[in-house]
């Protein structure tokens, strides 16, 4: 039984007023699957994703999106002080669907609410978006994508400053949204969380490795990924990350 | 314009350094803020007497101030408050202007510049800016170019700070130092168009600062000449010289990038267009007339009625300006200084002559023909337009008789060679103008004097309703003069007025807009569209061109009104 | 005295409503460098005797192309290009106004001639408003989707920056018709003041709009009203007035935010 390919890229290139930023990515993304991207900040990560989105022109290879995509970025500053509710912000994934003289009426907006509710946040629907938690504006975020019946999801640092109860929560949330059929993309610096998901993609300006975690995160392609070394933490076992060092000669 | 012209070639150093460092760090802006700002504080200073800059120093420190406090944070709403309180400043100003201060006529100025406004104290100040700029650059200048690109790598956070509110102060310094020449709100003309320009052709820091030095000075110079020759602001024509150069350079750079034969192509044609479209100097030649200067177009009139081919007028007001508002200019200047006699009319309406005259260092007489006549009205008693007697008093023929003899006598006593020429033109004149008044008179004197009632926007005709019984209602500016801008409340006053008084018509007068009267006439049902001369007389070819044509015409006009334009006054002036 | 309350209130419903977007889309800068640029083509219409609006479209379009092409050019940002287009062109418009050629009363352009609208004028504003509030109702969730996060439009399916020139293009039409009433200099008032208040006043677009609207009307009126008791100068009173409105909700915004909030119990479902 094959599944069904939400994106296929195939040696993409792309990047800002002509200067690659990142290249040689290819992948595919199937519907049920969480692939993270993961790489140092400024490696390439929201580069890709705004790729997938349609923002950067590929500057060379081929990128098929063959779904919707509902964009989970990072909250700004300026964001936070947006006179809308939660419930507004969810609405706006309705536009999605509508052409540009309908404005989104008491479908979209019982839509919007039921989206809330998959999120666990519909007796927050009313209040102030600036006033939300980081964790629940990432999940207004997620229902708008939702309302937008999206089926790839694409999530910039989602954990970022999440507390434990707050990144469980989310990943969660991800996990059953994988089981519905989503295809879902989380860039993400942070190593331990990559290994969690069904694939990743490991990138530094450009691609260096693809594939299930396991076979993918070892040693040479996490120097190639971080760029230094990685060592071996006694007692522990786990490995930490040193940043790139100077060889003196 | 010598003044002005120091005063720009000293603000060059100032404006030609700040202005790089305007250009670099992103403050053009602010650059235009403060200069705006300071319009108030200049309104302040002009109205309470003390001096300018020092007004426009502290409103600008308040501004910078108040900026500074709002933080460096890139806040959604700080655009807006910024806008906001721009706009409190200019409407604070205008409101001072004009209904605390009556200065109405100086906004303009104030915020456009003058030639005439430069000052010692300004140019003192530029000076101080000027070495003050210097001193800092030496000092500072490695500095704020590194805060530019990266604010915490030299310098303490502390000393980062002090050293930019350094810099803000001495924009804010250096701008209310060049507001008497470019005004209020044209200040970027000198402290960004010319930097970035300059930017065009340099990017290395010590050839982009002399050259934006070079290019103030240049356009500042070119664009004060420009002033004094077409009697527009400085501000207006140096922020035009100075963009048209920025227009030039980018133009020329482009071509530049063209391949050799377009380019020797493109350069020709521009030679040829210089060479034809060449400025001509307009000539000017005297041949031995006796100069005289005539402040208003009445006097002027009577002047060249009586002085005839003998004597060369130069008439400072045209047709349709407002004498009450009048700014003096430097061609003013310029013809005062070469005449023999000047004509005024007198009580507060012209007194800006005897600026002109002292600027040009001219050893005129000045003739004040108001003092002469016979039939005086009281004037407003108070407000900023009070004055001894109505200044309106040529709307009487018995006034405008002593003047036309006065006038006679002066011009042969001056030149007495043609004193026979005079005294014929004068007599021929005056029976002209006893015939009409008696036709005038006559006229009038058949409507009813229940009828003869006059609604008008300006308060002209005080001597015209004496000499012939008509009865002035009421007025929208209610005021003899018309620098104060029209309130809501005069308004609303008027058409109650006009509906008690049941008037078949309202005359605006021809040099003022229409249109407030006219809506008043909307709501009454009286008619509008008789027009009046009241302040001056009317442009070449119109009924009112000529003191005599005016008097008929105004008759004309107002008989019609009065009968519902059943039937005018048919005069011959 | 009538026909000046009925400008007023037109002009305060279209410049409060829109200037909603104009403070959440940052573009008071803009809308005051507009109102500037077109200063020239105002002048050359008045002076010819023509209405406004032929004169104040070609002026937009060639401050915006000049703009373009300024900021192209090596070394010269943004706000330098903004800066030299704006001063040339209020210079050109200065000189054309104030030169002793030109017609008398070209100062009502500057400040504004509020008491004495024509029916033109009238209609001119009544116009605006319906065609503000057409705009609006179509374009409110995508003017609040974009100025949201600008980013996720095109995963929304439309393009932001047709979006932009779709308010630019409202706002430059709002500006040339309510110059006439409140003057160049001080036009961008109506458009930034009542907004930045309401804003302090409340959390929500919608009530923002309505409050900005009504506030802009208010303090319209209450501009007029100084106008006729005090007898200042009309236009200049109402710009007072917005300002006025905007220091007092300053306060009254930190007083609301302090009050106390309304969350949910810290126990919200869990999917």
């Amino acid at each position: 039984m094959s599944v069904e390919a939400l994106i296929e890229a195939a040696g993409l290139e792309a990047g800002y007023d002509g200067l690659p930023a990142v290249a040689e990515v290819s992948f595919t993304l199937a519907a049920g699957e969480r692939l993270a991207l993961l790489g140092p900040n400024g490696g390439g990560k929201t580069t890709i994703l705004r790729a997938v989105l349609g923002e950067l022109r590929p500057l060379a290879g081929t990128l098929r999106v063959a779904a919707s995509c509902g964009s989970v970025p990072q909250t700004e500053r300026s964001r936070l002080d947006y006179p809308v509710s939660a419930l507004e912000v969810a609405m706006m994934g309705a536009l999605s669907r509508l052409p540009w003289w309908r404005r989104p009426g008491r479908v979209d907006r019982d839509a919007a609410r039921a989206a809330l509710a998959r999120v666990g946040l519909e007796s927050l629907a009313d209040e102030t978006f600036g006033e939300l938690s980081g964790g629940q504006r990432q999940r207004v975020l997620i229902a708008r994508a939702l309302v937008q019946d999206a089926r790839v999801l694409l999530m910039d640092e989602p954990f970022t400053g999440l507390d434990h109860a707050a990144a469980d929560r989310l990943e969660a949330l991800i996990a059953v949204l994988a089981e519905e059929g989503h295809g879902i993309v989380i860039a993400t610096h942070d190593l331990e969380q990559a290994r969690r998901w069904d694939s990743v993609l490991c990138v530094n300006q450009r691609q260096i490795a693809v594939g299930p975690p396991e076979q993918t995160l070892d040693r040479p392609v996490l120097e190639a990924t971080y760029g230094g070394a990685i060592v071996e933490i006694p007692g522990t076992g786990g490995r930490a990350i040193l940043p790139p060092h100077h060889h003196h000669h | 314009m010598q003044r002005g012209l120091v005063e720009v070639l000293i603000l060059a150093v100032p404006a030609g350094l700040l202005g790089t460092w305007i250009v670099l760090r992103g403050l053009a802006f602010f650059a235009h803020a403060v200069g705006t700002a300071a319009f108030p504080g200049l309104v302040l200073a002009d109205g309470l007497g003390f001096a300018a800059p020092l007004g426009a120093f502290g409103a600008a420190l308040l501004f910078t101030g108040g900026n500074a406090a709002l933080g460096r944070g890139r806040d959604r709403e700080r655009d807006s408050v910024v806008a906001l309180v721009l706009v409190g400043c200019l409407a604070g100003g205008v409101i001072l202007a004009s209904d605390v201060f009556g200065s109405g006529a100086n906004v303009e100025t104030l915020l456009f510049g003058s030639l005439l406004l430069v000052d010692g104290g300004d140019i003192a100040l530029a000076a101080v800016a000027a070495a003050a700029t210097i001193f800092a650059t030496a000092l500072a200048g490695r500095r704020w170019l590194a805060h530019g690109f990266d604010p915490g790598f030299i310098s303490s956070p502390r000393q980062a700070a002090l050293l930019d509110a350094a810099l803000l102060g001495l924009i804010a310094l250096t701008s209310v130092a060049a507001l008497s020449v470019v005004g209020a709100l044209l200040v970027s003309a000198l402290f960004v168009v010319p930097a970035a320009t300059a930017r065009l052709l340099t990017r290395r820091m010590r050839s982009w600062q002399a050259a934006s030095v070079a290019l103030v000075a240049a356009e500042g110079t070119v664009g004060l000449w420009l002033s004094a020759k077409t009697d527009a602001p400085p501000g207006a024509t140096i922020a035009c010289v100075a963009g048209a150069a920025f227009a030039a350079v980018a133009l020329g750079q482009a071509i530049a990038r063209l391949p050799r034969p377009a380019l020797v192509a493109t350069g020709t044609l521009v030679a040829l267009a210089l060479l034809v479209g060449g400025c001509g100097q307009p000539g000017s030649g005297d041949d031995g007339k006796l100069a005289v200067v005539a402040t208003t177009t009445q006097i002027g009139d009577w002047v060249r009625e009586v002085g005839g081919g003998a004597v060369a007028v130069d008439q400072v007001l045209q047709p349709n300006t407002d004498p009450h508002e009048y700014e003096p200019r430097p061609s003013d200047v310029e013809a005062a200084a070469g005449a023999t006699l000047v004509f005024a009319s007198g009580d507060d309406l012209d007194g800006w002559i005897e600026q002109i005259v002292s600027d040009g260092g001219s050893d005129a007489t000045i003739v004040d023909l108001g003092a002469a006549v016979p039939e005086r009205l009281p004037g407003e008693s108070s407000g900023a337009e009070a004055s001894r007697y109505d200044p309106h008093w040529w709307h009487d023929p018995r006034n405008a008789e002593a003047a036309v003899r006065e006038i006679g006598r002066r011009l042969a006593s001056a030149d007495p060679s043609h004193r026979r020429e005079f005294e014929r033109n004068v007599s021929s004149y005056l029976s002209r103008l006893r015939k009409l008044d008696a036709g005038i008179a006559s006229c009038v004197g058949s409507v009813p004097a229940g009828r003869r009632k006059l609604v008008t926007d300006h308060d002209a005709f005080g001597y015209f309703a004496d000499r012939y019984g008509i009865d002035v209602v009421g007025a929208v500016i209610p005021s003899q003069t018309t620098q104060a801008e029209p309130s809501a409340k005069d308004l609303s006053e008027l058409v109650g007025l006009i509906e008690r008084e049941k008037v078949e018509a309202v005359f605006p007068e021809s040099s003022l807009s229409a249109k407030v009267a006219e809506a008043i006439a909307n709501q009454t049902g009286a008619a509008a569209s008789y027009t009046l001369y009241g302040d001056t007389l009317g442009p070449a070819g119109s009924s009112g061109a000529t003191y005599l044509g005016m008097e008929a015409a105004n008759a004309d006009s107002l008989v019609r009104g009065f009968t519902g334009g059943r039937h005018g006054c048919r005069l011959r002036p | 005295m009538r026909r000046a309350m009925l400008e007023m209130t037109l002009l305060g419903l279209a410049g409060g409503a829109l200037g909603c977007w104009v403070v959440l889309y940052e573009l008071s800068y803009a809308a005051e460098s507009l109102a500037h640029s077109i200063f020239p083509g105002l002048v050359i219409a008045a002076i010819a005797g023509v209405p406004l609006l032929y004169g104040a479209a070609p002026a937009v379009v060639v401050a915006a192309l000049a703009i373009a092409i300024a900021s192209r050019l090596p070394g010269v940002s943004r706000e330098v290009g903004v800066a030299v287009v704006v001063t040339t062109m209020f210079g050109l418009g200065a000189l054309l106004a104030l030169s002793p050629d030109s017609p008398p009363g070209i100062e009502t352009l500057l400040f504004g001639d509020l008491l004495g609208p024509a029916d033109a004028d009238l209609a001119a504003a009544a116009l605006l408003v319906l065609l503000v509030a057409i705009a609006l109702r179509l374009l409110h969730g995508r003017l609040l989707a974009a100025g949201f996060d600008r980013a996720s439009t095109r995963a929304l399916g439309f393009s932001p920056a047709l979006l932009d020139a779709a308010l630019l293009i409202l706002l430059a039409a709002a500006i040339v018709v309510a110059v006439q009433g409140l003057g160049n200099l001080l036009v961008v008032a109506v458009f930034v003041g009542p907004a930045a208040t309401a804003r302090h006043l409340t959390d929500r677009i919608g009530p923002m709009i309505a409050l900005s609207a009504t506030i802009a009307v208010l303090a319209g009126l209450a501009g007029l009203y100084l106008s006729f008791y005090a007898g200042t100068a009309a236009g200049a009173s109402v710009a007072l007035a917005i300002v006025a409105f905007y220091l007092v909700s300053l306060p009254l915004g930190r007083l609301w935010a302090l009050r106390p909030a309304r969350r949910a119990p810290a126990g919200a479902t869990i999917v």
